[in-house]
């Protein structure tokens, strides 16, 4: 996992929004939060090893007031600049006719660097 | 949802592409309908991986959200990524690739737009798990659109001047 992320999986259970990683066991009351990190969006090799790794995940908010919207959304922006910098963008807005929920989706990246291995201890030969 | 691309700035094609002036148009079209084919095919092969199922079973992780009906995901391959007309601009040649025109379907007795449901498994819902697959084929197809685009208007150039 890149430590990006888990930074901001972290400040996300922090803000007034309910939050779960991937799925909800239970559909919480009132507005609420899923984050995940998906697929793999690019990379740098070198060497012969994948140097740097770019993940690239999502934040859904749901929720049913729309007076709710500018407080939930400036507060989770802030939360991602915070944490990913500029590597976010609001990527959808849609309406639920059947529940009556408004949904939002930011779309973000982290770069993943993999720890270098420790050299090896030269043994006698 | 968007995601644009440009292709700009690349020094070595924009002085390849001003040489051939009325015909630079043309070629950067040519280009551009290779790069957008590519698109369509990642995904299509996107749509191809789509997971279902009959009935929804409430195992973690997804309880409260169910994943798309065979139904859902036959009506998406079918209809399949479209790509745009494209508008010329001076210099420019615009298009875009997507759902956007892809029509109505038949769900349940109910007529269903084509792109609704495409944004329903892209962008998931509250009751529906999501599964970029369209997200996902415009992230790792741009660099090889890219490379297309490049490969086919140096193609076309090459052709042009040794045909002078």
């Amino acid at each position: 996992m890149p430590s990006e992320y888990e930074d901001l999986v972290s400040a996300l259970k922090l803000t007034s929004v309910p939050f779960a990683e991937y799925a909800w066991r239970t559909r919480p009351e009132g507005a609420y939060g899923v984050v995940a990190l998906e697929f793999e969006a690019g990379r740098l090799d070198g060497d012969g090893a994948k140097c740097d790794r770019v993940w690239e995940g999502s934040i859904d908010l749901f929720y049913p007031k729309l007076s709710d919207r500018s407080d939930l959304i400036e507060e989770i922006e802030e939360t991602l600049t915070e944490t990913v910098g500029n590597s976010w963008e609001l990527n959808s807005t849609q309406y639920e006719n059947s529940t009556g929920l408004f949904h939002v989706e930011w779309v973000f990246q982290v770069v993943n660097t993999p720890e270098e291995p420790e050299p090896e201890a030269e043994g006698d030969s | 949802m968007a995601i644009t691309m440009n292709i700009e700035g690349l020094a070595e094609l924009s002085e390849q592409l001003a040489q051939l002036g009325e015909k630079a148009q043309g070629v950067a079209a040519l280009g551009l309908y290779e790069g957008a084919g590519i698109m369509v095919e990642e995904i299509k092969r996107g749509a191809d991986t789509i997971r279902t199922e009959e009935f929804h079973y409430a195992v973690f992780p997804a309880v409260t959200q169910r994943l798309p009906t065979p139904e859902e995901k036959a009506i998406v391959q079918e209809a399949g990524a479209g790509i745009a007309k494209f508008q010329k601009n001076g210099s420019e040649v615009n298009t875009s690739v997507g759902y956007r025109n892809a029509g109505y379907a038949e769900l349940k007795g109910k007529s269903v737009p084509i792109p609704k449901i495409v944004n329903a498994i892209n962008s998931g819902t509250s009751f529906m798990k999501k599964q970029p697959f369209v997200r996902k084929a415009a992230t790792s197809g741009a660099q090889k659109a890219e490379a297309a685009i490049t490969k086919m208007i140096e193609q076309k150039f090459d052709e042009i001047i040794n045909n002078k």
